[in-house]
C-alpha cells in the first residue's frame, strides 16, 4: 500500500548504530568537500587590513580581469551552443534516422572521453598550428591560436557529454503521438517543432548546463591553444602557479564558482522536473528509411566523426614521428620517455586511478546507502554535500586542498604531497556524478527486500551484505571504472596537488606541450588513451563473463 | 500462539490509518483481514509484523507486549504481495536466508531447505533464480522461506493478488492445507471476498481504520451488522425503514433494538431470500411488484422488481431464483413478492 513508504523516525534500538554510521559517512564528506571550500572562501576575504571584500572589489575594478571575465563568457556561450547543436544533430541521426553503422558512430562520439581533457587543443595545434600539418603542407597561413582555437577545442571536448544526454532524451518516444501528429496533417518540420523538440527540452536544458560548466571550468585546452587569450580558469592557474598569488587565485576561483554553481544547480533543477514521456501503453517509434533525410544526416555524422577522429589520429601520428615537424619519418623513440621523470607519471596516474576507484566505490556506497536506505534527519544535508561537488570547479577544489591541508597542524598533512591525496581529491571532485548513479540504482532496489530480510531475522548488516550489495555490485563496477577513467584524464583539480615526485600523466602532457616537446606530449596522450580503453575493455569482458550485460561503463 | 491487539492507533500525517483497533486471534486459526484498499488492513498487518510502529496501543503475543521488539526479532513469517524474493539468490538460498540469519550450521540449513522445497513441491527447482520461476512458484518459495524458520505467526499480505486466476485458486487450497497441517496461527490480508470466504476460519472486515465486524464466513453472510459488511460480503437489498416502521410501504415486524429505544433505520435482505410468486398464486399479505428487468445468468436468474407502493426513491428489489428460465418475462410483467421477517437484517439503527 502507498502509505507504507512513509517511514517515520527509526525505532529506538536502531538510533545509536545509525548515528555512528552517519558520523562515519559524514566525516569524510565534510573533511574533503566542505572544509576545503570553507577554507578557500574564507581566504578570499583575507586582506592586508583584515577581513573584507577588498579583494573582490579590487578584482572587479581591474580592467584586465574584466576582459578575462568577458573572454570566459564569450568562449563558454559560443562553445556551449555549438556543441549542443552538433550533439543534437548527431544524437538525432543515431536515434531517429536510418543512417548506417550506428554502433560505430556512437562509439566515435564518446572517444574524447578516453583522452586527457586537453587532447583536443593538442590535436588542433598539430593540425592547424604554426608547425601544424596543414600550414606546413599547404602554407595556408591559418591562425588557430586564440579565441577560435579555444572554441573549437571546447566544442570537441564537451561534445560527448552533450551527446550522451541528448541521445538518452531522444531514445524514448511514443509512436502514437507521432502517428497522431501525422494524421492531423503535420509536416516533418512541424512534427519536429511541436513533438520532438518539446519532448527533449529537458535533455536539451541539461546538456546546455553541463556543457556550460565543463567549458567555463576547463583550463587545459585554453592553456595549450589560447595564446594570449586569457580565460578565468587559466587566470587562476597563472596567479597561483605563475605568480604564487593565492589571494588573487582564490578570489578568481570564487568568481568562477558562481556561474558553475548556477549551471550545476540549474541542471539538478531541470532533471528533477523531468517527467516520463513514455507510459506503459507507449509503443516505441519504428524508424522508416527516408533516403533524402538519411543522406543529409549521414553527411553530418561523418563530418563530425571525422573531426573527432582526426584529432585522435594526428596525436597518435605525432607520437610516432621522429621530430615534429622537421623529421617526419616514423620512430618509436618517444615511447622511451627519456624526459624528466620518464614513464613514472603514467604509473602514478594508473596508481591514482586504482586508488580512486577503490576509495570511490567505498565512499559512494556509504554515502548513497546512507541517503537512500538509512533515512534519517541527516539524509538531506548529506545528499546536499554529496552532490555539491558538481557545482565546484576542479581548480577551486584543488586550490581548497592546498589551502586547507598544506598545513602541518592538519592531520591530513600526513598524506599531503602523496598520490593518496590526489586520489582522494579525484574521488570528491567527481563525487556527485558517481553518487547519483549509485543512488539511482539503490532506488530501484525495492524496500520490500529490506522488509523481507527484517522479518526473516536479518539485521541491517545482513541485508546490506547478502542482498543490497550483491544487487548493487554491477553498478559499483561501473563507478570504479568511472573514477579510474576520470583520474587518468583529469587536469583541473590535480594541477595544484602534484609535486615533482607525484607528477601525473595528464599534467605531463600539458607541461611537455608547454615546453614544445610535442612528440613526447603526444606519446603520453596516446598512453593515457590506451590505458583507459584497455581498462574499459577488460571490465567489459569481466562483466560479460560474470553474466552482467546491461551495465553502462561510460558516463 | 495467541495474538491480542489492544487499542492500536497508527497515523500517517493527518490520516488515521488505524483507529483504536482491538482483536484477538486464537492458536492455529487462519484469520483474514478483509476490506477495500485504504481500510487499514495492510497497516494493521505491518504493525503486527513490526514493519510499522504503532502510535498507541499494544500487540501481545501470548500476553507479552511486542511493541518494543523489532521485526527481525519477532520470529514471524511474512509473505509479501510482490513475493520479494531476493533476486540475487536462487530458490534454495532464499529459503536458507532466515536460517543463515539465525546462524544455523550449514548441514542443518541444507536439510531444512530440502525439507521445505519438498513441502512446496519444488524439490527440482532449488537452483533456479526467482526470475526463472513462474509467479506461482515464486510465491510458493516465498511461503517456504517464511515457514522455514518455524515462525510463531504467519503473516500473508495479499499473497495471491499478483497471480493469474487459475494459479490463484490452486494456491488458495495449497496454502490453507499447509496452514492446517502445520497448525500455524495465520493472518492473511486480502481485498478479495471470495478468497476470504474460502480460506479463513474467521474474517475481520475493516473499513476506514476500524474493525467493522468479526465472524466466520457464514456469520458475516447471515448476520451482517452493518450495511458495509452486508454489501462487502455477497449482494444484498438495502431497504430504508420509514419513521413509522414501514418497509416498501408496508408495516412489518422488525427486530427489537439492541439498545432500548433504538429502532431500525435500514434493513437488508439477501436476493435469494426474497420469495417471488406468480400474481395468481400470491399468498395472503404478499406485495405486488412489476418486473423491470430479468437477467439470465445460467444456473440462476436475477429479477429486478419495482414494489408497488414503495416510497419514491427506494431502490428496486433484486431477487435471485435458481433453475428458473426467464423466457417470456417482459418488462412490466406483474409478480408478487414476500420479504420473510426472519430473513430481514437490521443494518443501521436510529
Amino acid at each position: 500500500m502507498a502509505l507504507s513508504g512513509a517511514v517515520a523516525r527509526p525505532p529506538r534500538h536502531d538510533r545509536l548504530p545509525i548515528a555512528l554510521v552517519t558520523l562515519a559517512v559524514a566525516a569524510p564528506l565534510l573533511l574533503f568537500i566542505l572544509y576545503p571550500l570553507a577554507f578557500i572562501l574564507g581566504r578570499s576575504f583575507v586582506t592586508e587590513t583584515g577581513l573584507g571584500f577588498a579583494n573582490y572589489a579590487r578584482m572587479l575594478g581591474n580592467e584586465r580581469f574584466l576582459g578575462i571575465l568577458a573572454n570566459s563568457f564569450a568562449v563558454t556561450l559560443v562553445s556551449t551552443v555549438l556543441a549542443v547543436v552538433l550533439a543534437y544533430l548527431f544524437a538525432y541521426a543515431i536515434q531517429r534516422t536510418a543512417i548506417p553503422w550506428k554502433g560505430f558512430f556512437r562509439l566515435v562520439a564518446i572517444v574524447p572521453l578516453f583522452a586527457p581533457s586537453l587532447v583536443q587543443a593538442q590535436g588542433l595545434v598539430l593540425l592547424f598550428g604554426r608547425n601544424g600539418l596543414i600550414n606546413r603542407t599547404f602554407d595556408a597561413g591559418i591562425e588557430i591560436y586564440g579565441y577560435w582555437g579555444i572554441v573549437i577545442a571546447m566544442v570537441l571536448y564537451v561534445f560527448p557529454y552533450a551527446f550522451l544526454i541528448l541521445s538518452a532524451a531522444l531514445a524514448v518516444a511514443d509512436a502514437r503521438i507521432y502517428e497522431s501528429a501525422e494524421m492531423l496533417g503535420a509536416g516533418g518540420a512541424r512534427v519536429f517543432r511541436t513533438v520532438t523538440l518539446p519532448a527533449t527540452r529537458y535533455g536539451l536544458a541539461a546538456a546546455i548546463f553541463v556543457c556550460f560548466t565543463l567549458v567555463i571550468t576547463d583550463f587545459g585546452n585554453p592553456m595549450v591553444i589560447g595564446a594570449d587569450y586569457g580565460v578565468l580558469a587559466t587566470e587562476v592557474y597563472n596567479q597561483v602557479i605563475g605568480q604564487a598569488n593565492f589571494e588573487r587565485g582564490t578570489v578568481i576561483g570564487m568568481i568562477l564558482l558562481v556561474p558553475a554553481a548556477i549551471a550545476a544547480f540549474g541542471e539538478k533543477y531541470i532533471s528533477a522536473r523531468q517527467f516520463a514521456v513514455v507510459g506503459e501503453q507507449s509503443r516505441p517509434l519504428a524508424i522508416q528509411p527516408s533516403p533524402g533525410r538519411d543522406a543529409v544526416f549521414t553527411a553530418v555524422v561523418v563530418a563530425i566523426a571525422l573531426a573527432i577522429l582526426a584529432i585522435v589520429a594526428i596525436v597518435v601520428f605525432a607520437s610516432f614521428v621522429d621530430l615534429w615537424p622537421y623529421r617526419m619519418n616514423l620512430s618509436l623513440r618517444h615511447y622511451a620517455f627519456d624526459v624528466q621523470n620518464g614513464i613514472e607519471p603514467l604509473w602514478n596516474s594508473i596508481l591514482i586511478g586504482l586508488m580512486a576507484a577503490a576509495i570511490g566505490v567505498v565512499a559512494i556506497t556509504a554515502s548513497s546507502y546512507m541517503v537512500e536506505k538509512l533515512k534519517s534527519a541527516a539524509s538531506r544535508p548529506l545528499y546536499f554535500v554529496s552532490i555539491l561537488p558538481a557545482a565546484v570547479p576542479g581548480m577551486v577544489l584543488g586550490l581548497g586542498y592546498i589551502l586547507a591541508f598544506n598545513n602541518p597542524a592538519n592531520p591530513v598533512y600526513l598524506i599531503y604531497g602523496t598520490l593518496l591525496i590526489i586520489a582522494i581529491c579525484n574521488v570528491y571532485h567527481y563525487h556527485a556524478q558517481a553518487f547519483l548513479i549509485s543512488s539511482t540504482s539503490l532506488k530501484q532496489i525495492s524496500p520490500t527486500f529490506d522488509e523481507a530480510s527484517a522479518t526473516l531475522g536479518g539485521s541491517r548488516f545482513d541485508t546490506f551484505r547478502k542482498v543490497t550489495l550483491p544487487l548493487l555490485a554491477p553498478t559499483l563496477v561501473g563507478i570504479a571504472v568511472f573514477f579510474f577513467m576520470r583520474s587518468m584524464v583529469t587536469l583541473s583539480a590535480v594541477i595544484f596537488l602534484i609535486t615533482p615526485s607525484t607528477q601525473v600523466a595528464a599534467v605531463s602532457v600539458l607541461l611537455l606541450e608547454d615546453r614544445g616537446a610535442t612528440n613526447q606530449a603526444a606519446a603520453f596522450s596516446v598512453c593515457i588513451m590506451a590505458v583507459v580503453v584497455a581498462a574499459l575493455l577488460l571490465t567489459h569482458m569481466a562483466l560479460r563473463l560474470a553474466g552482467f550485460r546491461n551495465v553502462s561503463l561510460i558516463r | 500462539m495467541t495474538l491480542a491487539i489492544r487499542g492500536v492507533v497508527k497515523r500517517f500525517g493527518a490520516l488515521t490509518a488505524l483507529d483504536a483497533v482491538d482483536l484477538d486471534i486464537e492458536q492455529g486459526e487462519l484469520v483474514c483481514f478483509l476490506g477495500p484498499s485504504g481500510c487499514g488492513k495492510t497497516t494493521l498487518l505491518r504493525v503486527i509484523a513490526g514493519l510499522e510502529t504503532a502510535d498507541a496501543g499494544a500487540v501481545l503475543l501470548d500476553g507479552a507486549d511486542l511493541i518494543a521488539t523489532p521485526a527481525r526479532l519477532r520470529n514471524f513469517g511474512v509473505v509479501f504481495q510482490s513475493y520479494s524474493l531476493f533476486p540475487n539468490r536462487d530458490a534454495g538460498e532464499n529459503i536458507a536466508y532466515g536460517l543463515e540469519c539465525r546462524r544455523w550450521a550449514k548441514d542443518r540449513i541444507r536439510a531444512r531447505v530440502a525439507e521445505m522445497l519438498q513441502l512446496i513441491g519444488l524439490a527440482d527447482h532449488a537452483g533456479k533464480l526467482p526470475s526463472q520461476l513462474s509467479g506461482g512458484q515464486q510465491q510458493r518459495v516465498a511461503l517456504a522461506r517464511a515457514l522455514a524458520v518455524d515462525p510463531a505467526l504467519l503473516l500473508l499480505d495479499e499473497p495471491l493478488s499478483a497471480l493469474d486466476a487459475k494459479v490463484r485458486e490452486g494456491l488458495r487450497f495449497e496454502i490453507r492445507a499447509l496452514q492446517q497441517r502445520l497448525g500455524i496461527t495465520t493472518i492473511m490480508v486480502t481485498h478479495d471476498q471470495e478468497e476470504a470466504l474460502t480460506m479463513a476460519d474467521r474474517i475481520v472486515v475493516m473499513r476506514a481504520g476500524r474493525i467493522e465486524q468479526v465472524g466466520t464466513a457464514a456469520e458475516l453472510y447471515d448476520h451482517p451488522e452493518t450495511r458495509f459488511v452486508a454489501e462487502f460480503v455477497g449482494r444484498i437489498n438495502v431497504l430504508p425503514v420509514a419513521p413509522d416502521g414501514g418497509v416498501c410501504g408496508r408495516l412489518m415486524a422488525l427486530p427489537e433494538g439492541r439498545l432500548a429505544g433504538r429502532r431500525p433505520a435500514l434493513v437488508g435482505i439477501r436476493p435469494e431470500a426474497v420469495r417471488v410468486h406468480a400474481p395468481e398464486a400470491a399468498p395472503a399479505g404478499a406485495l405486488g411488484a412489476q418486473l423491470e428487468q430479468a437477467i439470465f445468468l445460467g444456473n440462476l436468474t436475477q429479477l429486478v422488481l419495482r414494489v408497488e407502493g414503495a416510497p419514491e426513491g427506494d431502490p428496486p428489489l433484486l431477487a435471485e431464483l435458481h433453475g428458473l428460465r426467464p423466457d417470456g418475462f417482459a418488462p412490466g410483467a406483474p409478480f408478487a413478492v414476500e420479504l420473510p421477517p426472519a430473513a430481514l437484517r437490521v443494518l443501521e439503527w436510529r
